[in-house]
């Protein structure tokens, strides 16, 4: 099937702007660095190598598993760990497509599958700029197949350097890199900062139930990273509390806090009848609503209690959890910690599909669960601190998804007005079809560039008629939802 | 690239020199607003700081710099001296050692407790006196029947009447 070219989508979509739609190439194609670039990442403070602080020994992927098998001890030769700072367009939009090297201490040899020739990140007359090396029309025939893509070297295979097409800039790597805990942790490991302006903590340190029980999410390959990275099993909450008061110390830097994790969906509690066929008894996701709770505790620690109603006037943290979906009981223990902000993320709207690409989802507990704990959650956190997030891609997976991309926004966009009439807001991420998924398996293709940039205009459409903010995940506090993009034009 | 004129440049450096940024939204609806913290490049660009994220300002120059439209920067001495800038937004940061030595003088003016969204950077490409003396002098050139047939420079006075001096 022919698809259009970028600058086909342009020309039919005028009133998108082509710095969003080049953000969305670069996530399809990729982008690789060039010695230069480099170079130059490394004289503005926006390169570091992570190596040292996560000397990973080699693994081997298991195609039959989801889980990759860690391979035969060898010499610990760390390869090199290059993360950079962050890259991104003249108007400050986060630039996707260098997963390599921005979470590289998440994926040490990431793999991500893509489509089409990457573009390319090069000095053009001293100043860095994205070069575009495919300017003929765009036809995905062959999948590329997984790509080590290498930020020390210009591919050998690139024939043509490519036209400059958008002017970038690096951001320097965050103030806390290289430094240890007074227990010897690297700090690196406690917290990621991928999106400019925003702490991560992963609570659960490379733990997910679905995956542990071979149900993961078929997109997903979350675990396989964290166990490539030797991610500590339990997450030491006096570093924590040392990282993230290093992180905050740093000026104009941070403006929230993400907690996120994997899945749990077990608890310790006597058993609730609806749940207890499906759990063995226990009250769901407890488990997981402990370990949130935990970190927020030692984030409120980092505040101060006498700081915490001068940062949120609901006397909360700045705090969004991006988790499971929790009973109501849950949620309030969560808030009552702290919480300011809730995302459970959906995924997939269409029921059949929720089953087949989420199924430990579906196991715990199910669609209208899930819908509903979401649905709970605005009236305890209030209406603007509650959203979801689909995964824009899965649900057109081949053979079971929809056949057509007209089918696949209709239902997006059926998903983004049902929870935005009750006060919460549907945003996307762009499918990743990475190694140690279930879709990197199947072999799954990337969508074209035309549904990613029509469903972003359509749940930005939404979001606008029903005048939803979603602060915690915009361009600069998140920065992989090309919808938030363009909510710049309305915050 | 386009440069500005020292007397220009001086002017913005002046820290007590007014400056006042102009903006359109999607409906061509004019917005101004009083920026503080201009800075003046090497290069030509200047750049100010935005306090707000959500301030109009700042949606009209997001919305500017995606489909390449002008804003227009006006600056006033205390003389009445005074220059419009039209520009194009060419980059907005909010991270790293630019942002930051705004961000500080931020909070050297207005307190720990203040707040800046970013730096907005606009390239200069044309530059108007509008100092009063100087466009009276054009509009009387251009358009000399526009003046009110009372002014000095059009009517001899009384007191040349009067045997005066006269001043044409």
């Amino acid at each position: 099937m022919y698809e259009l070219s970028f600058e086909e989508v342009a020309k039919k979509y005028p009133d998108f702007p082509r710095t969003i739609m080049r953000k969305i190439d670069t996530a399809l194609r990729g982008i690789i660095f060039t010695e230069k670039a480099l170079e130059r990442a490394k004289e503005e403070g926006a390169f570091y190598d992570a190596s040292a602080d996560f000397a990973c020994l080699p693994t081997r992927q298991s195609e039959k598993s989801p889980l990759p098998v860690v391979a035969e001890p060898l010499p610990v030769v760390a390869e090199p760990l290059p993360v950079v700072g962050g890259v991104f367009f003249r108007d400050g939009t986060y630039v996707l497509g260098l997963e390599s090297v921005t979470r590289g201490f998440h994926s040490p040899s990431a793999t991500l599958v893509r489509s089409g020739e990457p573009y390319l990140l090069d000095l053009v007359n001293g100043k860095l700029w994205l070069l575009d090396g495919e300017p003929r029309p765009f036809r995905q025939n062959n999948m590329a197949d997984a790509e080590k893509l290498s930020c020390y070297s210009l591919s050998t295979q690139r024939k043509r350097r490519g036209e400059p097409v958008e002017e970038v800039y690096f951001a320097p790597v965050p103030r806390y890199f290289g430094k240890k805990t007074s227990r010897g942790t690297p700090m690196i490991k406690m917290i990621s900062s991928r999106a400019p302006n925003r702490i991560s903590i992963n609570i659960s340190s490379g733990y997910c139930h679905f995956f542990k029980e071979k149900l993961p999410c078929k997109y997903c390959n979350v675990i396989p990273w964290s166990i490539e990275k030797g991610l500590p099993t339990l997450l030491n909450l006096e570093d924590l509390y040392e990282t993230v008061n290093e992180a905050l110390g740093e000026e104009g830097g941070f403006t929230s806090i993400h907690l996120t994790g994997g899945s749990d969906p077990r608890g310790n509690a006597p058993p609730l009848l609806r749940f207890a066929k499906q759990s063995g008894g226990d009250k769901p996701y407890e488990n997981e609503v402990n370990e949130y709770i935990k970190v927020l505790k030692t984030l409120e620690r980092c505040f101060g209690r006498e700081k915490i109603p001068a940062v949120n006037r609901n006397g909360s943290l700045p705090v969004q959890a991006i988790a499971s979906a929790f009973p109501k009981k849950q949620l309030i223990r969560l808030k009552e910690a702290g919480l300011t902000a809730y995302r459970s993320n959906l995924e997939v709207w269409d029921e059949k599909l929720f089953q087949r690409i989420c199924p430990g989802k579906a196991k715990y507990f199910g669609r209208q669960y899930w819908i509903e704990s979401i649905l709970q959650a605005v009236e305890i956190f209030g209406r603007g601190n509650v959203s979801t997030q689909l995964v824009a891609g899965a649900e057109l997976a081949k053979p079971y998804g929809f056949k057509t991309i007209d089918e696949a926004i209709a239902s997006d966009l059926e998903c983004a007005e049902f929870f935005a009439r009750h006060g919460i807001y549907t945003t996307f991420c762009i499918l990743w079809v990475d190694r140690g998924s279930v879709f990197y398996r199947e072999k799954q293709e990337l969508p074209p560039l035309e549904y990613f940039v029509r469903l972003a205009k359509g749940v930005n459409e939404i979001r606008r008629k029903y005048k939803l903010s979603s602060d915690f995940n915009d361009y600069r506090r998140d920065g992989f939802h090309p919808d938030m993009d363009l909510a710049r034009l309305a915050p | 690239m386009f440069k500005l004129p020292k007397e220009v440049a001086d002017l913005i450096n002046d820290p007590e020199s007014i400056k006042i940024v102009a903006t359109t939204d999607e409906k061509g609806n004019p917005h101004c607003a009083v920026k503080d913290f201009f800075t003046l490049f090497e290069d030509g660009n200047l750049a100010f700081a935005e306090e707000f994220e959500g301030s109009q300002t700042n949606v009209n120059l997001v919305r500017a710099i995606w489909f390449d439209k002008n804003v227009e920067l006006t600056v006033r001495g205390k003389d009445g001296t005074t220059f419009q800038i039209k520009g194009k937004p060419c980059k907005y940061v909010y991270i790293g050692e630019l942002f930051k030595k705004f961000y500080l003088a931020a909070r050297e003016k207005w307190g720990p407790d203040s707040e800046l969204a970013g730096v907005w950077v606009i390239t200069p490409q044309e530059v108007k006196n509008e100092t009063y003396e100087v466009r009276k002098k054009e509009e009387d050139e251009k358009h000399p029947f526009f003046r009110h047939l009372d002014r000095a420079s059009v009517r001899k006075t009384k007191s040349v009447f009067l045997g005066g001096k006269d001043e044409n």
